[in-house]
């Protein structure tokens, strides 16, 4: 599960999440949604552990990152929107490479993990190097590499990215059976068809504050709209957004901010 | 399913040996005929290095009584100078390895301790820093060794000094490279780098400002002479300086005292350790924090409130057009999407701090050089020396521009990267992309490089005609090397590599490298052997060929690569 108890982050004068207060239970397919610079991927970040919060604290299946790193990070898995592989290993090298660093068995690769090939259809490239491949079959790599030890939570951004319709599918079933089993999932992405088709839970970011969460009825209902989830969105962002400006419309007129 | 793996380190340098190994193979798909001229430049450059190391030494040691002496300074001079050059470059190569790297970001959320991913980057980066010094100084200690008459044993005793050595500029540089990225962001660093380099211009111009020394007293008074001198480079045997420890030990063991030899060794040995214990268990917490706080975009500087007014007046100004923008505004004549191109060139350079502080550490040691250049306009009274040394310095120019046109100019093409799309379908075009690049080139390098040589013949006392001589063979060279780096850029690009050093560092940039420096020795001796100016007495027939076959020569290194960059990026396939 992850937990995020009052996580704040500042850049500066920024403060790119702000008091954000979640926890994403043990089994559920949570999608965060936002437009851009809602502070998704430095939550993200920080849940990783690829960034320190400035405060508050992030969990990851009962581990705190900054305190427990090893720990978090050996049930966690993580694919960034351009992931990163190594360009003169074959992808075949790679996934051992990635399966010994989280303690797996050296077969691995070749037993409990060529069900995952085979439904990535990345056997025919498993001996190529992995500079010759195109963009979504490396995506495909980093898929496989990052769900190959199993992991107990699995931190995707935007993971759609480069994928063709039928491994997008692919990755959309798989994500959901290892859910089912017990694996947290947590996706921030923008293609709001995503979450409405898997999410259990949606989460809405907007300037760095969760401004809401819940399912998808549970979201609509608070919008007040009856459409897609593409109109929910719009509706909470623009209320937020709304809401800000008569904060600082109320502020003005009672005589401006307090000096700092 | 856990089961005993190896080490997160021993894994690292197993996937990395591999893709080096691979890497090497590759070379193989690269023409031959390439692959053999670097190798020949490169075993050229150790044997000519040898040579001209054995004949300086030999010549320094034949000063009766001095020579031994000499050569002790002159050695540990040496070591004390690349010791603060490789401090350097350990610090800029540590702050892209650690922060700018995307391997350390894909290590960091992998469970591999934060100590692990520091311990791996920071040999990754020694051994980046550290190949050319060692490069440098073997053929240097072989021809010392040899002048010696060393027993054999000397020379392996050698490279465990080195190898102990290098350890210490690393472990200050990954140090410094860390406390930059914890506490300095990009505005800061170019400050605290500009402030730097003007103080340590400044300092080692006063403290190593040459001596006035009469002809007579040169005659008479050697030995107060040679005292100065030596009082004056006192620092480079300071004793805790690394290069110290180093210089002295490889001394002593080709004189033959073996024991202050080990002690020495002993010393360095156990700073190695010493910090190399601190690099590999204590720097990876600090590193972390530090990684954080890069991406965090924070600075020390931003505690203050001056500082963020500061930043925030930056963010109003960027809002408008800026100072390049503006400049360029004066030359209606130039295009507007050329125009665009090249503020953009201009924008990215001065953003990318790595590339900014290689140019001030260059900037800087030619600030040395013109600052001690009036010295021998003031000390040699022989018309034939002066010729020589005038030469010279249309030699050390020259290959300052071959520097920036390799360095900055060479990866220009290759640096539009995956975004090369951009440029390539736009109603522009790529050869003009690549005209445009070749302009902006060309008009920066020869900018800097006339005055480079107008400022050097002053201070060498240079007659006008003399100085005009000079320029226009700068000119010449300035568009053929443009043309060369332009030209071998857009035919060995390099589209997935966003950091320029590796750019250069590839087959098309070594290339270039070799062509340059070819050409430019080539090009000084032709015209320095038919000058018109010592033994002779003016222009003579010898003069014109010579002026005649280095124009030919330089259209033809310049035009020929220069075309067929603009013919590929013509055919070129996004």
């Amino acid at each position: 599960m992850i937990e995020l108890d009052h996580l704040v982050k500042r850049f500066g004068d920024l403060v790119a999440v702000n008091d954000v207060t979640l926890t994403v239970p043990r089994g559920e397919f949570f999608a965060v949604l936002g437009p851009n610079a809602a502070g998704k991927t430095t939550t993200i970040k920080i849940v990783t552990g690829l960034m320190k919060p400035t405060s508050g604290r992030a969990r990851v299946a009962g581990f705190d990152v900054q305190a427990h790193p090893l720990e978090a990070r050996q049930r966690l898995a993580f694919v960034p929107d351009f992931p990163f592989l190594y360009d003169k290993l074959t992808p075949l090298e790679f996934l051992r490479f990635t399966a010994r660093l989280f303690r797996m068995p050296e077969n691995v690769v070749e037993g409990p993990g060529q069900e995952l090939i085979a439904r990535f259809n990345l056997g025919t490239y498993l001996g190529q190097t992995i500079e010759s491949l195109s963009h979504g079959t490396k995506q495909r790599v980093a898929i496989v590499s990052a769900l190959l030890h199993d992991p107990e939570v699995c931190v995707l951004d935007e993971p759609m990215v480069g994928l063709d319709p039928h491994h997008a599918r692919v990755l959309k079933d798989v994500l959901k059976e290892r859910s089912e089993r017990g694996m947290t999932v947590f996706v921030s992405t923008h293609q709001l068809s995503v979450a409405e088709e898997m999410a259990d839970r949606i989460g809405i970011m907007h300037e760095g504050r969760l401004i809401a969460v819940g399912t998808r009825e549970e979201l609509r209902r608070r919008s007040g709209t009856s459409g897609a989830l593409e109109q929910t969105f719009l509706a909470l962002t623009a209320q937020e957004a709304n809401l800000r400006e008569e904060r600082a419309l109320a502020t003005t007129a009672a005589g401006g901010p307090r000096g700092s | 399913m856990t089961a005993t793996a190896p080490s997160p380190f021993r894994l690292l340098l197993e996937v990395n040996l591999r893709q080096g190994w691979r890497r090497l193979l590759a070379l193989r798909e690269q023409s031959r005929l390439l692959t053999g001229l670097i190798v020949v430049f490169l075993l050229g450059y150790a044997a000519l290095a040898f040579k001209l190391f054995q004949v300086g030494l030999r010549f320094a040691g034949s000063f009766p009584g001095l020579g031994s002496v000499l050569i002790e300074r002159m050695l540990f001079l040496l070591f004390a100078f690349l010791f603060v050059l490789l401090l350097l470059s350990n610090l800029v190569i540590s702050y892209s390895n650690l922060f700018r790297n995307r391997e350390t970001t894909f290590l960091l959320p992998l469970p591999v301790p934060s100590e692990v991913v520091f311990r791996w980057k920071f040999i990754e980066s020694m051994l980046l820093a550290s190949w050319a010094f060692v490069f440098l100084v073997a053929p240097l200690l072989a021809a010392y060794g040899l002048n010696r008459g060393v027993p054999w044993h000397f020379y392996p005793i050698t490279v465990l000094f080195i190898a102990l050595f290098i350890a210490l500029p690393a472990a200050g540089g990954a140090w410094c490279a860390v406390a930059v990225a914890r506490f300095l962001d990009r505005r800061s660093f170019q400050l605290t780098a500009l402030l730097t380099g003007a103080v340590v211009v400044a300092v080692v111009a006063f403290w190593l400002r040459p001596l006035q020394v009469t002809d007579e007293e040169l005659e008479t008074r050697v030995l107060v002479v040679l005292d100065n001198l030596l009082a004056r480079t006192q620092f480079a045997i300071f004793p805790l300086l690394p290069s110290y420890w180093l210089s002295a030990g490889v001394q002593q063991w080709a004189e033959g005292a073996l024991a202050a030899a080990v002690f020495f060794a002993l010393v360095l040995l156990s700073h190695a350790l010493f910090f190399g214990t601190l690099m590999f268990t204590r720097m990876g917490a600090w590193f972390y924090g530090a990684a954080s706080m890069v991406q965090s975009r924070s600075s020390l500087l931003g505690r203050w409130t001056w500082f963020r007014a500061w930043q925030v007046r930056r963010a109003r100004a960027r809002l408008e057009r800026g100072p390049a923008e503006r400049l360029f505004d004066w030359l209606p004549f130039v295009a507007a999407d050329t125009r665009a191109l090249i503020v953009k060139d201009l924008r990215l350079f001065w953003r990318d701090t790595t590339q900014w502080a290689q140019s001030l550490v260059l900037f800087g040691l030619l600030a040395v050089y013109i600052l001690n250049l009036r010295h021998f306009s003031q000390q040699l009274t022989n018309t034939f020396w002066i010729t020589v040394v005038a030469y010279l310095n249309l030699g050390a120019c020259a290959l300052n521009l071959a520097t920036l046109t390799t360095r900055f100019v060479y990866p220009q093409f290759s640096l539009e990267g995956k975004r090369l799309w951009i440029v390539g379908l736009a109603p522009l075009g790529l050869p003009r992309v690549l005209l445009a690049k070749f302009a902006l080139g060309t008009g920066i390098s020869l900018g800097l490089s006339l005055g480079l040589i107008l400022l050097s013949c002053r201070l060498l006392d240079l007659a006008w005609d003399r100085t005009l001589l000079y320029a226009s063979a700068i000119t010449v060279m300035a568009f053929t090397l443009n043309g060369l780096a332009i030209g071998l850029g857009a035919l060995y690009p390099n589209l997935k590599e966003d950091n320029p050093s590796k750019i250069v560092s590839g087959f098309g940039g070594t290339f270039c490298l070799v062509l340059s420096f070819v050409y430019i020795v080539g090009s000084v001796l032709v015209l320095a052997f038919a000058s018109p100016w010592n033994p002779a007495a003016g222009f003579r027939f010898e003069t014109y060929v010579a002026w005649g076959v280095f124009v030919v020569l330089s259209i033809l290194l310049g035009w020929l690569p220069l075309r067929a960059g603009l013919r590929q990026a013509l055919r070129f396939e996004h």
